[in-house]
């Protein structure tokens, strides 16, 4: 496969790599940061990280491919760079490791299907604040932490916005 | 999978003109779906553009085990890499020197007085290297590294450093295999001979290429051996006698003092 070609340090494999999810991965962070600058960055790093981590790569069932996981990576690395911008005087912390949101609930499952069923109308009902952190903790599969760095709140705000917006959507698909 | 983003839907999330909820729907998606990944616009020119940034990190010749060890003991990074290339400019200068140093040991096990051959190779063998470590006709990249910030002194230091260093090793384990030494003092007899003609090498590339530099001194160095192998009652060994090790380590540290000065002045 394609990641084990990385992983023997083949610059071939890596350019297909990039040249395969790149585009996407671009135009999804361009969503959650308008700043060319650290987006670039953070595309850079993600791959930097695919090509030195590419051995670590077990696909979860139900991956078609590496895509989650490249997400996972790419997303950390872009609020890796949001932290330097923000704290460049604060010594950088450890990176956490590369792990996605586990085992999601079947509430997460059922948000994860967004482009199948009356999900899309529910979401559009919700407010931007409360879409924004669903997005994040479910969609993105960020930790609570995380999401409240890339959202700019604090943590117990993003608690309780996404559990407003699961009941407000729970509330939507059951009525 | 069965079900698929639009052309149009992929465009304008591609166009970041998406709204919250089809974004979000086109996100997880494409996590999912190659398929629709491939058909995503992309901008050629910016992929172009981020692959060659990325490769020209990815690219970079591994690190050697030579210079890794550099960096471990403290080097920074470029400092190593430089003492690490140096030896290429002088692969030929390094097997010469095993070449001469292993004739000489062979002489001096073989022939009555043979050790004399070691006695008068020892001391120029680091002077050579020294003299051909930097310089427009020895270094192909001459032109090009003078004018960098690294050039003048520091370079020509830390080339010299490159050379020293093994050629000192080289010497020291060919004089303990002589058979007329027995101990480690006894192995480094040729040391401060050698050391102060490098100094004097140093000193004196201040007014010529440092090659001619280092010829003029091996040339004094061989001048001095004939003259008192050919003068009745004195022999080249006296070269040698602690009386003579004593002036050696005077013109040492009178010739570094020198050079440092030049430093300081420059």
């Amino acid at each position: 496969m394609l990641l084990s070609a990385v992983a023997a340090g083949e610059t071939e494999a890596l350019e297909i790599l990039h040249r395969r999810h790149a585009p996407w991965l671009r135009a999804r962070l361009r969503y959650r940061c308008s700043d060319n600058d650290q987006l670039d960055a953070a595309l850079q790093e993600t791959f930097l990280a695919v090509w030195r981590n590419a051995g670590s790569f077990t696909p979860r069932p139900g991956d078609s491919d590496a895509g989650a996981w490249l997400w996972t990576i790419a997303i950390r690395q872009l609020i890796s760079q949001l932290r330097k911008r923000a704290n460049r005087w604060i010594a950088e912390s450890e990176p956490e490791p590369y792990e996605t949101i586990g085992d999601a609930s079947a509430e997460d499952t059922v948000l994860l299907n967004i482009e199948h069923g009356p999900l899309g109308a529910a979401l559009h009902e919700l407010s931007p604040e409360l879409r924004s952190a669903i997005q994040a903790t479910v969609l993105d599969g960020l930790t609570v932490r995380e999401a409240a760095e890339i959202l700019q709140i604090p943590e117990g705000t993003v608690k309780t916005r996404v559990m407003r917006a699961k009941a407000r959507l729970r509330e939507a698909l059951t009525t | 999978m069965s079900w698929h983003l639009t052309h149009d839907q992929l465009h304008r999330y591609a166009a970041h003109t998406a709204d919250d909820v089809t974004a979000m729907s086109a996100e997880a998606h494409l996590t999912h779906c190659a398929h629709c990944r491939s058909l995503l616009p992309a901008d050629e020119d910016w992929l172009d553009r981020s692959w060659a940034d990325l490769r020209d990190v990815v690219d970079q010749p591994r690190r050697g085990a030579v210079e890794r060890l550099l960096s471990a003991i403290g080097l920074r990074e470029n400092t190593a890499k430089l003492l690490a290339a140096t030896p290429q400019l002088y692969r030929a200068w390094l097997g010469a020197t095993v070449l001469v140093l292993t004739m000489a040991l062979a002489v001096a096990h073989e022939v009555p007085r043979g050790s004399l051959l070691f006695s008068i190779t020892a001391p120029v063998v680091p002077l050579i290297g020294v003299a051909l470590a930097y310089g427009r006709g020895v270094d192909p990249a001459h032109s090009l590294t003078s004018v960098t910030p690294l050039a003048g002194y520091r370079l020509l230091f830390l080339r010299t450093a490159a050379v020293l260093v093994p050629a000192l090793v080289l010497c020291t384990t060919a004089a303990l295999l002589m058979p007329s030494v027995s101990t480690l003092s006894e192995a480094v007899f040729w040391l401060l001979p050698a050391l102060a003609m490098v100094a004097g090498c140093l000193a004196l590339s201040r007014w010529m290429a440092l090659s001619l530099a280092g010829g003029g001194v091996g040339a004094a160095w061989l001048l001095a051996l004939v003259l008192l192998g050919a003068t009745d009652g004195l022999d080249p060994l006296l070269l040698f006698t602690p009386t003579a090790q004593a002036s050696w380590a005077t013109a040492l540290a009178l010739l570094a003092g020198v050079v440092l000065l030049r430093v300081r002045a420059a």
